[in-house]
């Protein structure tokens, strides 16, 4: 079954294209990465994904939901961690959680235990009740995912979710992604880290709006006669 | 209505923990009516007033021997005729002119019935009225005084006469200003500000992307400032009502309801700038543009509409600022009751659905 389904999604901002028709699906479970310079379009397919813009023309089904019309019933199925971190800073890493938690129509005594557990395995249980403004930025990021697949989506997109964070964060964010992907969650992945597209189960490369490249890394290194993901990007920006 | 609670919980987090902001708004409107209110008070004592003893027998020395003693009033000048006192007034600065007619004593003894004319500067008009409680509760002290001695049931009545004023402006006009701009920048600037600022840091995107309706995080923004802008116009009302004795001629529930409705109105206001505004530059640029300047300009408390070009006559009516100092001022001055006001109630609330239905549907478009 395919969790993702983009058909010709296209987005202007008047004469200027971000997003040039592009299609892709993405399988239930699956890890998909989403590659592209700086301005490629991958925050703005992102937004259209995610109900936040709506397409200039095209569509996408996100669970067999079309985000054009039916953007409502969407909005329970996915969870989103925007490129920038943008979790409240003056209130706890608690009351976060309790809030995000809470909009999503989780139970009061259900969430407060699901915040626990999730706490609990990301070892943030004593900053339970810090200010966010005052844990570091790798933890946030942690914090941000935990977050956005507390109300256990389907599908959670994820925008360059490690930019900025150490090789060992960046290591244990993975783990919690494939631990989310085992669940059945499917993951929407941006990254500018070539290494951490070769965790991904596929890959598709977008250059200037239009989606250029997509397969597994493999098939890609293949394809291009190369041995890393990097030398595939590389080559491939540069033709 | 459970997120609607929460994230009302969660704006009233961040207006407890932003202490110097929250500090800011309740002091501010405080310390505003204490310093207009110290400067008005000081002017109610030892107000000049001119006397026009025409009388000039023992019981109308007698009473202005009570008036000037009484440490209200200080007689500094004593015309000759009527039109002395206009001249009094205008150089002598007096608040208030005494006339006792002739045979004061005579018509208290014979009629049981004297009368004092009593010609006031109604340029302050509560200070104007706080000065004519005070004379009359002298009056009423001189003529137990003088029943006691000689046993009789006389009366003095006074007859009041207003200068100057026709308008009717009072200088604690300053307190429905106050109120107007407090509801203005708490309610309209403070929320669409911080909802803006949720649009730049990218929260607000966080939220959208949640089930939770939209205005349900607009509404959530708007109300917390609204109890805080009532929280400030409850006390600004407070103090000048029992600390400094404005007169309040009108109900005092009255004047809370019309404040209510008036939070509500820019409240709407709130709610149509942070709908249509992403920026806090934004929000800041149409709130002061759109709603602060008109009101400080054209609502009549500053600089009277009457003396304007049609042009800005015209434009004052559709801003709310107007229409609530109008029902303000007859509700504290004229003491009108709520169907003498009822019609600017009836303005205010019609602004506050057209303004709503106006951000709700602008509210849910993606772009
Ligand atoms: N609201 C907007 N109005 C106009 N142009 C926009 C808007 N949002 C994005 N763009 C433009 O669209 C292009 C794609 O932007 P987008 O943020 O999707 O790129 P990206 O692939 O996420 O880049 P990065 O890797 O830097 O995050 C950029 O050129 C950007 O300037
Ligand atoms: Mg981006």
């Amino acid at each position: 079954m395919q969790s993702i389904v983009a058909k010709d999604l296209t987005k202007q901002f008047g004469t200027f294209t971000a997003v040039n028709h592009i299609n892709f699906e993405v399988e239930k479970g699956e890890i998909f990465g989403f590659l592209g310079a700086n301005g490629a379009g991958k925050t703005t397919a992102i937004k259209m994904m995610s109900g936040l813009l709506l397409p200039t023309s095209g569509d996408a089904l996100i669970g067999g939901y079309s985000i054009r019309t039916e953007s409502k019933q969407i909005k329970k199925h996915i969870g989103y961690m925007s490129q920038r971190f943008s979790l409240y800073n003056d209130l706890t890493v608690f009351e976060n959680m309790q809030l995000f938690g809470t909009v999503y129509g989780i139970p009061p005594k259900e969430l407060k235990q699901r915040i626990n557990n999730s706490l609990e395995e990301l070892m943030l249980l004593d900053k339970k009740n810090s200010l966010v403004a005052s844990i570091p930025l790798g933890w946030k990021q942690k914090l941000a995912f935990a977050t956005a697949i507390l109300h256990r989506p389907e599908i959670v997109f994820l925008d360059e979710p490690t930019s900025g964070v150490d090789p060992i964060v960046r290591r244990e964010f993975w783990k919690l992604i494939y631990q989310a992907a085992a669940q059945g969650i499917t993951i929407f992945v941006t990254t500018h880290y070539m290494d951490e597209a070769e965790y991904c189960h596929r890959i598709s490369i977008m250059s200037d709006g239009c989606l250029k490249l997509i397969g597994t890394p493999d098939e890609l290194k293949q394809q291009m006669g190369v041995n890393s993901i990097e030398e595939v990007f590389v080559k491939f920006v540069n033709r | 209505m459970k997120e609607l609670r929460m994230i009302l919980y969660k704006e009233l987090i961040h207006i407890v923990r932003d202490k110097i902001t929250l500090f800011l708004v309740l002091a501010i409107p405080i310390m505003l009516v204490l310093l207009f209110g110290f400067t008005i008070s000081t002017e109610i004592r030892n107000a000049k007033v001119a006397v026009l003893d025409q009388s000039k027998d023992s019981q109308s020395v007698a009473l202005i021997d009570k008036i000037s003693s009484s440490g209200y009033f200080q007689v500094v000048a004593y015309p000759e005729t009527e039109s002395e006192i206009d001249r009094d007034f205008k150089e002598m600065d007096i608040k208030l002119a005494i006339i006792i007619p002739s045979e004061f004593e005579h018509s208290l003894e014979k009629e049981k019935i004297a009368t004092l004319q009593i010609i006031n500067d109604v340029s302050d008009l509560n200070v104007a009225s706080v000065l004519n409680n005070y004379l009359q509760a002298i009056t009423h002290d001189f003529i137990t005084e003088y029943n006691h001695k000689g046993s009789e049931s006389g009366t003095v009545e006074m007859v009041t006469n207003m200068r100057y004023n026709p308008e009717m402006n009072s200088v604690y006009m300053f307190v429905p200003g106050i109120i107007t701009l407090i509801m203005i920048i708490v309610t309209a600037l403070m929320s669409s500000i911080t909802l803006a600022r949720e649009k730049e840091t990218g929260t607000m995107n966080m939220l959208l992307i949640t089930p939770v309706k939209k205005v349900y995080v607009i509404i959530g923004k708007v109300i917390p400032y609204m109890c805080l802008s009532l929280i400030s116009t409850a006390m600004i009302i407070l103090i000048s009502v029992f600390v400094f004795k404005m007169p309040v001629n009108g109900s005092i529930w009255l004047l809370l309801l019309l404040c209510i409705i008036f939070m509500f109105t820019a409240a709407s206001f709130g709610m149509m700038i942070s709908a249509i505004s992403k920026t806090q530059i934004d929000a800041m640029m149409v709130t002061m543009m759109g709603l602060f300047l008109p009101t400080v300009l054209l609502s009549g408390f500053l600089f009277p509409l009457d003396n304007m070009p049609m042009f800005f006559q015209v434009l004052a009516d559709v801003f709310p600022a107007k229409w609530f100092i109008i029902a303000i001022k007859d509700v504290m001055i004229k003491g009108s009751g709520f169907f003498d006001i009822w019609k600017y109630l009836g303005i205010l609330i019609l602004m506050a659905i057209v303004l709503i239905t106006i951000s709700l549907t602008n509210v849910d478009k993606r772009k």
